[in-house]
């Protein structure tokens, strides 16, 4: 197999965790409220941001700007869902509406996240985070790996196993399964419904923001950063939207096709591949790869 | 059965006539110019409000169909000779068509995966349009010639005006036909509850399909007008910030009725002046 | 004796200010003379994401403006000027000119710093028999080819990148085989097209050509295809993050032994540039392009930066600040030429037979009967990540290779 034909899987899987982190948010938001959160992007480039604001003006240690670009998203994710999200929820008019409006909610926290970014004057430039680890880069065979990839991908793999164990072993986590499965029943059990709701949030928004922080340094901070959501879409209707491990495998298949693409046909098709895949998995097999038959969710 | 337009209504529009044949007399051509862009955004707006606010589908991919209005009539006039009277139905129909095709198998997703499908058949639309070089000379951008319009020469925003008038009001008054017939029923009827209204026995995938058609022709109309009174366009004019901007419009000045549309379509239109 | 003021009018206002310059002064052949006043019309992008390919060149115009007026003004008149936002948007910029033309009365409008939005008003300006004088912007589809009333490319058409680059790789770098990364907009098409035309009329082969778009995140895909094609030297006119992301993996890659050749526009700053790449390593074998005379912070800019700082002292300039200033030197001249007796006319006479050294930008200032590219030079700094090093000689595109 030609080197270039590997490098290109390997790239692939690396950038394909990324989009896979990314996913998974989303998705989370999805499974609790129904909505896809247009502002993901931006929670991931201000959660770049952040760690950046930490690592130099806060002159926190490396490790400690995840948990603190976490937390601060995630009260960001919470709150918003709290405030803006329960208001559109409330006013609303019966019928599809409310999804509407609450989308374009989602795409309003988009615009206000990115003028906030842009308001400072620091980010007028193009910057970089340095990476988490960094040394020279490792080869396996013909392949170049640096070490910021191969953080990213254990990274990947330590926030899948925690969310695995969240959502399937602890309380919260099952609280949440079973507001997203059916709300009014969940409600009757006792579950504090809204609050699981901006829990939720909270988690994406954090996972957003730690993605963020990950990605910084292969990707550059510049307030524009959220346009990768359009990538982490792609992979999470691949893997149907509708569960995490899809997700993951949709990252990955999205990752070393974009770079396949890239290689054998064309550069210029680069930015065309996503949405190829979301058109054609969406118009025809809407249940993403991985899913079983197509079934309506709730009547 | 529909009803035919109220007077109150047909004075709107003769109205609207008059305002349309004797302003450019008036005022200088930048004010022109926005009132030309403003119409524009309105017969956009319209389209779009007949998908999302009358049937209920929440769908991005409304500015795919304005480009394929944009593009098809400079071109067809460019490459074909073929004068505007003929090119812009055929480019509003071109665009319909695609609208058909796309709106079979995309009314079969739910709310936010049509929002998605639609999303990405847009994006997917400005990469043709940026790609395809040799039809559209890619992000260079297209000069578009004056239009002519049995003899009239269009290009001018005094020139374009009265013509951007007359089209509006003819859209509005098929918005009037539209929505107070059976067709506009079933539209709301689809909207409220899916299930009800197909238990009541309407079509509820033909219909949402045919909405989608109409909207993109809606869509292909507005870029006809671009050709009137604009000279040049570019892929960028396509793009997600257009998408959100009239999104914004029809939320602002309420969806599912005309005046709603208009004042939504003045109010953001001149905000950002 | 105000020089500048930025206006938003509502129409009543808009009303008043076209009767007022009805009123006696109506005399002057062209709208935005009087016998005190020439009124220009000046725009950029001021805010959004590009506001820093405008805003400080517009300044700078500005400021070049106020000297003149400090001097008396031109055959007596001082200038006064009209300020608006562009955004770099083509639809702003059309709206803006017809205001300005329309509206405000200008005698001419000055702006444009994105080509695609300079490129959108021409038929308009042409109409209404306008000089339209770009700022900073490239503006290659006005420009190229010549129209009476459109004059641009005070930094270099983008002809002018991709020509001068290749003219760079072959004549100094001794290239034979050449790789070439370009974005697939507008500026992209152009560079890489005459970049491609003019390597090829010099004796060497375009090994590669990558076109990538803006918003690229990852760039494995095209560097291999580059690498695969075993260049002589790469060249790449990628935007500030896309060229940091080349330059990233071209070190990741160790493919340091083939010199790397950067336009101007994806190097603003070269300190934020090596900060960003992270990896002075990659640097050992980097060139970049550069339209002015100088180093940016170089001593023949020196004193363009003293004037800057003395205007604005609580401004730190971006890089592209200077590129203003060719602009309104062109004006203030072709204005001195056309005399007392000004009319848009002749004003476009004088600007056609300038051909002067600006002091800020590496070649002369040209117009012609048929030639309304303003700058056809560009020079070349090796840069390892701390040290520049000016290579010598000037490089040119002579205006017809690539056309």
């Amino acid at each position: 197999m030609s080197p270039v034909f590997l490098q290109g899987i390997v790239g692939g899987v690396v950038t394909g965790c990324v989009y896979a982190l990314i996913a998974l948010s989303l998705v989370i938001v999805y499974k609790s409220s129904d909505v896809i959160n247009f502002a993901g992007g931006e929670m991931v480039m201000a959660g770049g941001y952040l760690g950046m604001f930490a690592l130099l003006w806060l002159q926190l240690p490396y490790t400690l700007i995840f948990p603190f670009a976490a937390v601060v998203i995630f009260i960001v994710g919470a709150l918003f869902d709290r405030i803006v999200l329960t208001r559109v929820v409330d006013h609303s008019v019966p019928g599809q509406s409310v999804l509407v409006a609450m989308i374009i909610g989602t795409v309003g926290l988009s615009y206000v996240l990115k003028g906030a970014v842009r308001i400072i004057p620091y980010t007028e430039e193009v910057r970089r985070l340095p990476p988490f680890s960094s040394g020279a880069p490792i080869f396996i065979g013909p392949v170049v790996l640096q070490h910021q990839d191969i953080a990213i991908v254990v990274a990947a793999l330590i926030i899948m196993c925690s969310l695995w164990i969240f959502f399937g072993f602890t309380i919260v986590g099952k609280a949440l399964r079973a507001v997203s499965q059916n709300p009014r029943a969940a409600a009757l059990v006792g579950i504090p419904v809204r609050r699981m709701s901006m829990i939720a949030w909270g988690i994406a928004a954090a996972l957003a923001g730690v993605a963020g922080v990950l990605l910084a340094p292969k990707l550059l901070l510049t307030p524009d950063m959220g346009a990768i959501v359009i990538l982490a879409l792609a992979a999470a209707i691949i893997g149907g939207f509708v569960s995490l491990p899809g997700c993951i495998a949709g990252g990955i298949l999205l990752g070393i096709a974009q770079n396949l693409i890239g290689i054998y046909v064309h550069s210029r098709a680069i930015s065309l591949a996503p949405f190829l895949v979301i058109m054609f998995v969406l118009l025809v097999r809407p249940q993403g790869l991985f899913a079983g038959k197509f079934q309506a969710r709730r009547v | 059965m529909h009803s035919a337009p109220s007077w109150p209504q047909l004075a709107w529009l003769l109205a609207l006539l008059a305002v349309g044949f004797l302003l450019p007399h008036a005022l200088p051509q930048y004010f022109l110019y926005l009132g030309n862009f403003l119409m524009m955004f309105a017969v956009l707006g319209m389209g779009l409000d007949l998908l999302l606010g009358w049937a209920g589908q929440f769908a991005f991919a409304h500015v795919a169909f304005f480009g394929v209005g944009v593009y098809g009539t400079a071109l067809l006039q460019i490459r074909l000779g073929v004068p505007f009277v003929i090119g812009m139905p055929l480019a509003a129909l071109l665009a319909g068509a695609i609208g058909l095709a796309i709106g079979f198998p995309a009314t079969r997703l739910r709310v936010v995966y049509l929002a998605l499908a639609t999303f990405a058949f847009a994006e997917a639309a400005q990469w043709v349009f940026n790609s395809w070089d040799k039809v559209t000379n890619g992000p260079n951008g297209l000069r578009i010639a004056a239009p002519s319009i049995f003899g009239y020469r269009v290009g001018t925003d005094q020139t374009a005006f009265p013509i951007m008038a007359t089209i509006l009001a003819a859209m509005i008054a098929s918005t009037l036909f539209l929505t107070t017939s059976k067709f506009g029923r079933a539209m709301c009827a689809i909207r409220d509850s899916e299930h009800v209204a197909s238990a009541s026995g309407i079509d509820v995938r033909g219909t949402k399909a045919w909405t989608f058609a109409i909207s993109a022709v809606y869509a292909g109309v507005a870029g006809g007008m671009y050709t009137l009174f604009q000279s040049f366009v570019n892929p960028e004019v396509f793009g997600f910030n257009q998408i959100v901007l009239l999104l914004s419009m029809l939320v602002v000045g309420g969806l599912g009725t005309v005046p709603g549309v208009l004042i939504g379509v003045v109010l953001l239109g001149l905000f950002r002046r | 004796m105000t020089v500048s003021s930025i206006r938003r009018a509502p129409a009543a206002m808009a009303m008043a200010m076209a009767l007022l310059f009805m009123g006696p002064n109506a005399q002057a052949a062209d709208p935005g003379i009087t016998d005190t006043e020439i009124t220009i019309g000046l725009f950029a992008p001021m805010s959004g994401p590009l506001a820093s390919f405008g805003l400080d060149p517009l300044q700078a115009a500005k400021m070049w403006y106020e000297e003149a007026n400090k001097r008396g003004g031109i055959h007596g008149r001082k200038i006064k000027v009209v300020i608006e936002d562009d955004k770099c948007n083509a639809n702003e910029v059309v709206a803006i000119v017809k205001k300005l033309v329309t509206v405000d009365e200008t005698f001419i409008v000055h702006g444009g710093s994105c080509t695609a939005a300079a490129v959108a008003a021409q038929e308009f300006v042409t109409r209404e028999k306008v000089p339209h004088v770009m700022l900073n912007a490239s503006g290659d589809g006005a420009v190229i080819p010549p129209t009476r009333y459109v004059f641009g490319a005070f930094a270099g058409t983008q002809r002018t990148v991709g020509a001068t680059l290749a003219e760079f790789a072959v004549k100094e770098l001794k290239a034979k085989r050449i790789a070439v990364i370009a974005h697939d907009d507008d500026y992209g098409v152009a560079n890489s097209a005459t970049l491609k035309a003019v390597a090829t009329s010099l004796g060497a082969q375009v090994a590669a050509i990558e076109m990538i778009s803006p918003r690229i995140t990852d760039v494995t895909a095209p560097l291999l295809n580059v690498r695969a094609a075993n260049p002589d030297v790469i060249v790449s006119t990628a935007y500030p993050g896309p060229a940091v992301l080349i330059a990233q993996k071209y070190g990741e890659f160790a493919m340091m032994k083939t010199p790397l050749a950067q336009a101007i526009q994806g190097i603003p700053v070269p300190a934020a540039f090596a900060k960003n790449v992270d990896n002075d390593a990659a640097l050992t074998n980097f060139y970049y392009g550069s339209p002015l005379n100088d180093l940016t912070e170089g001593p023949k800019q020196q004193k363009w930066l003293a004037m800057y700082k003395q205007y604005y002292p609580d401004r730190t300039p971006s890089a592209f600040m200077t590129y203003g200033l060719p602009s309104a030197m062109a004006i203030t001249r072709a204005l001195e030429k056309a005399g007392r007796d000004l009319t848009r006319e002749n004003f476009i006479d004088a600007m056609e037979t300038l051909d002067f050294d600006t002091g800020v930008v590496a070649g002369p200032i040209t117009f012609a009967k048929n030639r309304r590219d303003g700058n056809r030079a560009s020079i070349f700094v090796k840069f390892d990540g701390k040290a520049h090093t000016l290579m010598p000689g000037v490089y040119f595109w002579d205006g017809k290779i690539g056309m």
